[in-house]
């Protein structure tokens, strides 16, 4: 016979396991309301300063290829601001209706950081590599096209790095390396080989 | 009251244990040595018992056919019908009755027999016999096993093992022991598994197996080389030659000491192709469609590919024969050491047409694959033997990768195929030594259904094998 005040034990360890796993789940939440804000489909330039030409390298899956748009744009001084703006811009158009490369819905990027004038980190959200369609040739597209649009903002970048959620990631969906710098030259010739 | 609290105790000990065991363990595997292919096979641990999907053991043996018919597993392999009932020892191969030493499993779709049936059960499925090494996990069927013998020569002392087929150890040569490491080939003990000499040279042999494969351990008392002979069906164990005397540098090579290390090695014949089928196991790619993944389309078309090769002579292996998975390095090695020429990953996905050839992306990549010329292909890769960085040791084969994808490329398109050639950013490509390209096929209409069509398959697979026999061709003709 098993005593009641063991019968009790036993019932508040079972309650506590379920508070816990509860608020387990409330915090899993709320860190990725944190970490995956909705973005805005719509760019808002700053109030103030002249308007640029941003240059963006659309993937296109269909044609396999990158086209590139000019569109102009008022963009910040700062060289870690402009690129986040160049690629959030770039993902935006990724994200609308008819999208010549799709991405996942929330997808986006929280920040660029340059290391030092030629060295770039581009933090991508994890929405933007959990959600992404797995290939070589979709995750190359939107790689190229990422690395591209900011060497086109930010000329003296020669080599990029990708990380997810501030974290290093082998892959970005399965194929592309992600652990790896990307050397922009590399790139750019790779790129002109896509039909 | 007392007797509560032990069982509660214990309960919570016991759960404790599976627990850590459970985060400890490393997926635990059989290595099957058949005639047609050397594979592993991942182990279930259910009730006390080690179990191995059935279909895992047997698609790499021949033609399998699997079904499910309630609690009822039956398959057909090559002609023999056997019939296993989930939660029953009794089962059904051919038209007799057996019975396994512990129950069928069936879980999820999937059959699985005990591990310690597979030597009682292969012979009645496949009509080969079957060995099973259950404390080293490795399995051999039919004639696969491959045994040796240790003869000890003096004046000059040296130790010559003699196998019954040809072998390619790799060698670690220590201070006071040799180790030759059989991963690959079914090498089997012969006879006592220490073995003493009396020797100024070598002291003793000493013959383990893992898992992992073979060991074979010389103890030897002096610096030792290793050389092979008989194309590769015989090792000998020398001490290293003392110095010679300092010569002039254009008389040394005629008055080198002789000694098996500078007796011409006989050349073994060696895969030329090395098929990668990508993903695997719980790693499942892209899916495909909601119920293809394209680990299986990988697998299903390097098979198809490795037929067309064989068919046009061109020697090929596989990295996976069955749904395991492969890390990169993992991969990445198999590759490395295969002797082969040529790495082909396999990928397949739905979005574009056509074929797709990737070679590795690299900083200061000369040619892509659409600028590289063919004859780079039979010239030697600039300074092989340099150390590179694991993510950069593709760099001084690239031209010859990018030249090998032009080459493939241009017989997809005289079959009318859909070709796009480019470099990428793909794993392993980059850890890569020798020639690699990374294919990925897609549809040429909308219906990701085509991938995994025979006649598709087929089309590509013929396409890409004359693509590589003619690389084969062209490099046999530079040598």
């Amino acid at each position: 016979m098993i005593s009641r005040k063991l019968q009790v034990a036993i019932a508040a360890l079972v309650l506590a396991i379920f508070a816990m796993g509860g608020y387990l789940v409330h915090l899993k939440r709320k860190a990725e309301s944190i970490s995956s804000p909705p973005i805005s489909e719509t760019l808002t330039p700053p109030v103030n300063g002249p308007a640029e030409e941003l240059v963006l390298y659309l993937a296109s899956d269909e044609q396999n290829s990158l086209q590139v748009t000019a569109i102009s744009s008022a963009l910040p001084g700062d060289p870690g601001e402009r690129g986040r703006l160049a690629l959030h811009t770039l993902i935006a158009r990724y994200l609308q209706k008819d999208s010549p490369h799709p991405l996942g819905p929330g997808s986006d990027l929280h920040d660029v950081y340059l290391l030092d004038p030629a060295s770039a980190v581009v933090n991508l959200n994890a929405a933007f590599a959990n959600s992404h369609r797995s290939g070589i040739q979709v995750e190359q597209l939107s790689v190229f096209s990422l690395v591209l649009t900011l060497k086109a903002q930010l000329p003296q970048v020669t080599r990029v790095r990708f990380l997810v959620d501030g974290k290093a990631r082998d892959t970005l969906a399965g194929h592309i390396d992600l652990s790896i710098w990307y050397d922009v030259a590399a790139v750019s010739q790779a790129a002109a080989e896509l039909k | 009251m007392l007797k509560v609290h032990a069982i509660a105790v214990r309960l919570t000990a016991l759960l404790l244990l599976l627990l850590v065991s459970g985060f400890a363990a490393e997926p635990r595997r059989i290595s099957v040595y058949a005639p047609q292919a050397v594979y592993q096979v991942d182990i279930l641990f259910r009730d006390g018992v080690d179990y191995v999907g059935i279909t895992d053991l047997l698609e790499p043996l021949g033609r399998l056919e699997s079904r499910v018919d309630g609690k009822k597993f039956k398959l057909t392999f090559n002609s023999a019908e056997a019939e296993f009932q989930d939660g029953k020892r009794q089962c059904r191969v051919r038209s007799n009755k057996l019975d396994l030493p512990s129950n069928f499993l069936l879980v999820d779709g999937r059959g699985y027999i005990p591990a310690n049936s597979v030597a009682q059960l292969l012979p009645r499925l496949a009509d080969q016999a079957a060995n099973f090494h259950q404390a080293s996990r490795r399995l051999f069927v039919g004639s696969s096993e491959i045994h040796y013998t240790a003869e000890l020569h003096r004046a000059p002392s040296r130790l010559v093992l003699s196998f019954s087929a040809p072998v390619n150890p790799s060698s670690v040569i220590e201070k006071n022991r040799v180790r030759l490491l059989f991963r690959r080939e079914p090498l089997v003990g012969s006879g006592p598994e220490n073995v003493t000499y009396k020797d100024v040279f070598v002291q003793g042999t000493n013959f383990a197996e893992s898992p992992a494969g073979a060991e074979l351990t010389i103890n030897i008392l002096q610096p030792a080389i290793v050389s092979t002979a008989d194309a590769g069906r015989t090792l000998i164990i020398t001490a290293v030659p003392p110095p010679a005397p300092p010569q002039a540098p254009a008389a040394a090579p005629q008055s080198a000491p002789a000694s098996p290390a500078n007796q011409p090695r006989a050349v073994r014949p060696h895969p030329f192709v090395i098929l990668d089928p990508a993903h695997g196991g719980s790693e499942t790619g892209s899916m495909l469609s909601p119920t293809l993944p394209e680990k299986v389309v990988n697998l299903a078309f390097a098979r198809r590919l490795q037929r067309e090769l064989e068919a046009r002579g061109v020697p090929v292996v596989l990295t996976r024969v069955a749904d395991n998975l492969l890390s990169w390095d993992q991969r990445a090695v198999s590759a490395n050491t295969s002797h082969a020429a040529l790495y082909v990953a396999i990928h397949a996905s739905t979005t574009g047409h056509g074929v797709r050839l990737y070679t590795s992306l690299l900083p200061g990549a000369p040619p892509t694959p659409a600028q590289a010329t063919t004859p780079s292909a039979t010239q030697p890769a600039q300074d092989r033997r340099a150390f590179m960085p694991w993510d950069q040791a593709q760099q001084p084969f690239l031209a010859q990768s990018a030249s090998a994808a032009a080459a493939i490329a241009a017989q997809c398109s005289s079959a009318g195929l859909a070709v796009h050639t480019s470099a990428a950013p793909l794993r392993p490509l980059n850890s890569v030594t020798i020639m690699a390209v990374a294919v990925e096929l897609a549809p040429t209409g909308s219906t990701a259904e085509e991938l995994a069509t025979p006649e598709y398959q087929q089309k590509v697979a013929a396409a890409l094998a004359s693509g590589i026999a003619a690389l084969q061709g062209r490099q046999g003709a530079a040598q």
